[in-house]
């Protein structure tokens, strides 16, 4: 016993030495040492000498008050020759910082004098990192969950190793510059407006509300984004929105690299007011900018050259609005929304007018934002999209597949083409033979020839004629079905709904929707529910007012007391609902649909 | 004059042995009379017996986890006073308070350390320690509600552990409270009460961290110390440390007693004193229960001091080493600051209650409160519901068996389920290969 508490106790004496050590013995004590040393050497006068032998390392702290809270930063205790020019040709940590006529310093009589003083600025406001730390890892903002690690130095443990190398260099501290200098013109800060161009160049103001800038709803509000988020996160989501967000709809926009960094140090720039305003100033920004032109209205009304005609004008402004960012026309395409090419067979004027307005009065789920521009801008545009009539030269049922149907349902007719992950509800998987060969071709036939409304699919009756269309049929049939057609046992439905529409039916109608069928369609009718994120095809949004009142009743009978084949819809005659419960939920659904929306 | 010179000679020289004396009333021990009497003439010793027997000091017996638990308990008060001086419970400043206690105090990242670890340490060692008194039978007659007294202060520790979680108020600490107020909440009829009471709000927010400082830094280590206070003297009244019946009582020698009032001590002066089986003896008082020493001296017994205080002070800085050297090499955590608007996915609760998680992902109300009831009921009634007289004192003594195989069982289904929660379980709780 005694032998341990001998052997124990000596454990505790050296474990006490050591947790003293690590406390009083630190490396920016060496480091300040190794300055003094060199000072000395370089020191012109003995009394300067003399001071710099009996000089003991210290904390050196600045208190930053200027920019809301105070801060502390301790970054020159190691970076103790930040400020001492003999120093330039040092390496870090004894280096001096460099001076630059673009940072506003000042070569007079022979030496630098810095705008940017670091009693007044401190470090982390243009570096980030962290102020207080007084270990490389700490002050760096090294560990992952520090939330401002430096700008264009630091990489986290967490980042994707794929975009690390892209977030180094110090051009991204010129997103801190422009939370001062806010002006679009500054020298300093040309990758912020470069990034600021691409945001509206590339579509995103459509989608993102940036304060004073944009005011789309569908993306998150991007106002204080540089503030919530680091280098790492803004460059993948730009890249691949689905790796960090899986139910995301952003489109995976085609980029290059200088073009990503452009956005991401705008982005990074945004973060909701200058420090250097009071608080009171931010609240006047606010008020005086309550109803602004859009900057995105602007932007594009100044690049307009004057155009003859609407249709000329309209083609302008497709372009200037970015749609192309998105949509394809002729040999521009952004490989996300539907082809633009032959719009003017397909729609007509009321309905591109209010597809601009307001996308989902049409297209229930559509990705598409609500772009809030004059009245005038949609007219023209419009009117230009109308002009795209040209027909399709003569072409095998194949080219014209590959041409006009690829798009959304993919090369090899499974649903999945480039565009399919936009556009909800998804193209139909052409090769699921169990759905296509129970459906009556002549739906198919009426599908292509006029569409199906509430969803992307376009009226193509125009664009092809009848045989073209039957062509496509059969092409489909033997290229992708592969199965035989099956012949179902005619089935006794009624053509119109029995059940008279009242009160009371949509209130049974209502209760058995509850039971039953909201684990796929959803409490709100909308097909999000728990069941539908495993299920292929989604569950149909019965709140799609145009796909709905595109269905007959009979469509509804059939779909319910028999099931979809082919979907993972039910026969609910087997779970023993009564024509007189579809009844009632026809009676509910159809009273979910009844405004012209 | 000489005389008063020699006194003030005498007192002058005398002065630090005045000093000591008026302090410690007894000198250091040097006979076995003075060993004895350390152990009731010293305030702080005063709670040991005189003698303990030789199988309580064995490692191998209890391990000292009794003894290793309320280190942990004294480490922790020490190291949380010298926190407190640092730290604000105030979701606008808390997390700054921890940041600086990293990077601004001195020692702050090993005192934190060794209070986060200790922490850990201390729930683990007392359900060790309740482990280790369940195995040998200690809870047995005439220790019964010393047990219960203990189960509780398990209880009072898993309590002082989640308080404390939540004061860094960063993303583990915020989410991990939420998860455990929210299976308190699932207990029928006073379950939301429950909950209102410990987060002063719906949600988890300033009234909560105020609340749960003030449970974590006076309520719950008040409480703590007098449920320790009277576990300590328990295990004095209640004849040490159980140990097992070995041979058979010796039987008893009849002595004759004399009673007499006088107190002074008869004293032989000069004539040689007669050893007689006569033996004289002043009362001091009477005393009931199994603890008549009077002609049985236990054979295998030795002095506390200094053998119990040797063993004491060795399992302290055993206990202490350990701490530092876990504190030395593994950093506390602290992540991102409160978000209330992202949860992580999954938000587990802290380790010692994700077996309770893994338990209320099957079911609510019985994972996180029905079976956990009547395992908390099962323990507390346990000494009355097991009344066997047999098998104590020993590590799983054959009779006990039957005992020892459902405690075994239920320790080793309560680690299996934190194992599962911690290593087992991905987003949304699904099942996930930590390799």
């Amino acid at each position: 016993m005694r032998l341990a508490l001998a052997l124990v106790s000596v454990v505790v004496l050296a474990g006490s030495g050591a947790v003293v050590l690590k406390e009083t013995k630190a490396t920016w004590q060496d480091h300040q040492k190794a300055y003094f040393a060199q000072a000395r050497l370089q020191a012109k006068s003995d009394a300067e000498r003399a001071s710099l032998e009996s000089k003991a390392p210290k904390i050196e702290q600045t208190i930053v008050t200027a920019f809301g809270s105070s801060r502390v930063e301790r970054c020159e205790s190691c970076h103790i020759a930040s400020d001492d020019p003999r120093f330039s040709s040092t390496s870090e940590p004894l280096r001096t910082h460099p001076y630059s006529a673009a940072m506003g310093d000042i070569y007079k009589d022979g030496h630098w004098e810095r705008k940017h003083k670091f009693s007044e600025f401190g470090c982390t406001s243009c570096h980030d990192g962290q102020g207080r730390g007084l270990t490389k890892a700490d002050a760096h903002g090294e560990d992952e969950y520090w939330p401002t690690p430096m700008l264009g130095y630091t990489v986290q443990a967490d980042w994707k190793k794929d975009n690390a190398t892209h977030l180094h260099g110090a051009e991204f501290m010129q997103a801190n510059c422009a939370q001062c200098h806010k002006e679009r013109t500054f020298a300093g800060t040309a990758l912020v407006s470069r990034g600021r161009e691409l945001f509206f160049k590339e579509g995103c103001f459509g989608c993102h509300r940036i304060q004073g800038i944009s005011s789309g709803t569908i993306g998150p509000d991007l106002t204080e984004v540089g503030k919530e988020r680091k280098l790492d996160y803004l460059w993948g989501h730009i890249a691949d929105p689905r790796a960090y967000t899986p139910t995301s709809v952003m489109p995976q926009f085609k980029l290059s690299d200088e073009d990503k960094k452009a956005l991401v140090i705008f982005l990074k720039s945004r973060r909701g007011g200058s420090p250097s305003d009071s608080s009171v100033d931010q609240y006047k920004v606010e008020a005086s900018n309550a109803t602004p032109v859009p900057e995105s209205v602007a932007v594009v009304a100044t690049a307009i050259i004057a155009a003859k005609t609407p249709e000329e004008r309209g083609r302008q402004l497709i372009e200037g609005y970015a749609c192309l960012s998105c949509h394809k026309l002729d040999d521009h395409d952004g490989g996300i929304s539907p082809d633009l090419t032959r719009e003017g067979l397909m729609r007509d004027h009321a309905w591109l007018m209010s597809h601009f307005q307001n996308p989902r009065s049409l297209i229930s789920d559509s990705n598409m934002p609500s772009f809030a521009l004059p009245q005038k801008d949609f007219d023209d545009m419009s009117a230009y999209l109308m002009t795209r009539t040209s027909a399709l030269p003569a072409m095998t049922p194949a080219q014209t597949f590959q041409t006009l149907c690829a798009r959304c349902h993919g090369e090899n007719g499974n649903g999945k083409g480039p565009n399919a992950i936009y556009l909800d509800p998804a193209p139909r998987d052409l090769t699921r033979a169990e759905f296509m060969s129970t459906k009556p071709q002549l739906r198919l036939v009426s599908s292509i020839r006029d569409g199906v409304a509430g969803t992307s699919m376009p009226p193509w009756g125009k664009t092809l004629s009848d045989a073209q269309i039957q062509g496509v049929v059969d092409f489909v049939w033997s290229q992708y079905v592969k199965g035989k057609p099956r012949q179902i046992k005619a089935r006794k439905l009624p053509d119109t709904n029995p059940v008279a529409m009242s009160a009371d039916s949509v209130h049974r109608g209502e209760g058995i929707f509850l039971q039953r069928c909201t684990g796929c369609h959803g409490r709100k009718a909308d097909g999000h529910g728990p069941n539908s994120i495993d299920i292929t095809p989604r569950p149909r949004n019965l709140t799609n007012t145009a796909f709905v009142q595109s269905v007959s009743d009979r469509r509804l009978f059939e779909s319910i007391e028999y099931g979809v084949d082919g979907t993972a819809m039910p026969s609910w005659i087997d779970y023993g609902l009564s024509q007189n419960d579809v009844g009632d939920i026809v009676n509910f659904i159809r009273s979910l649909n009844t405004s012209s929306k | 004059m000489s005389k008063d010179q020699n006194s003030i000679g005498k007192s002058v020289v005398d002065l630090p042995a005045n000093v000591t004396r008026s302090i410690f009333r007894n000198p250091l021990p040097t006979s076995d009379r003075g060993r004895a009497a350390t152990s009731f003439t010293n305030f702080f010793l005063h709670i040991q017996p005189v003698r303990v027997s030789r199988q309580a000091l064995r490692p191998s017996y209890t391990m000292g986890l009794g003894l290793i638990s309320f280190f942990l308990f004294a480490i922790l008060t020490a190291t949380g006073v010298l926190l407190m001086f640092y730290y604000v419970p105030s979701t606008t400043q808390a997390y700054d308070r921890m940041l600086d206690l990293r990077s601004s105090v001195v020692f702050g990242v090993i005192l934190r350390n060794m209070h986060r670890w200790a922490a850990h340490g201390m729930v683990a060692c007392v359900f060790l320690h309740m482990c280790r008194v369940f195995f040998t039978g200690s809870y047995k007659p005439p220790r019964e509600f010393n047990w219960v007294i203990g189960v509780c202060l398990f209880g009072l520790t898993l309590l002082s552990s989640f308080t404390g979680y939540l004061l860094p108020w960063d993303q583990l600490a915020f989410w991990a409270i939420t998860v455990g107020t929210s299976i308190a909440g699932y207990a029928p009829l006073v379950g939301k009460a429950i909950k209102f009471i410990l987060l002063g709000d719906a949600t988890v927010g300033q009234e909560a961290l105020l609340r749960f400082y003030v449970l974590h830094v006076v309520v719950l280590p008040l409480v703590l110390t007098i449920f320790v206070a009277v576990h300590f003297w328990r295990i004095r009244k209640d004849g040490g440390l159980a140990k097992p019946e070995s041979e058979p009582a010796p039987k008893r020698v009849p002595v004759q007693v004399e009673i007499q009032d006088d107190p002074a001590p008869i004293m032989a002066t000069g004539s040689i004193a007669v050893a007689a089986p006569a033996r004289r003896f002043t009362i001091q008082g009477l005393v009931r229960g199994p603890l008549v020493k009077v002609g049985r001296l236990e054979e295998d017994t030795v002095f506390s001091w200094p053998n119990l205080l040797v063993a004491e002070l060795f399992v302290l800085l055993l206990t202490i080493a350990g701490v530092m050297l876990v504190s030395f090499f593994f950093n506390a955590p602290l992540e991102q600051p409160v978000n209330v608007m992202h949860p992580p996915n999954p938000a587990k609760a802290p380790w010692y209650f994700l077996g309770l998680q893994e338990q209320v992902s099957y079911s609510a109300f019985w994972g996180g409160i029905g079976v956990p009831g009547i395992e908390v009921l099962l323990l507390l009634l346990l000494p009355y519901i097991d009344r066997g007289k047999e098998g104590v004192g020993r590590w799983f003594a054959r009779q006990r068996i039957f005992a020892n195989s459902i405690f075994l069982l239920f320790v080793i289904v309560n680690i299996y389920l934190i194992v599962i929660g911690t290593f087992f379980r991905g987003a949304n709780w699904q099942f996930v290969s930590p390799f």
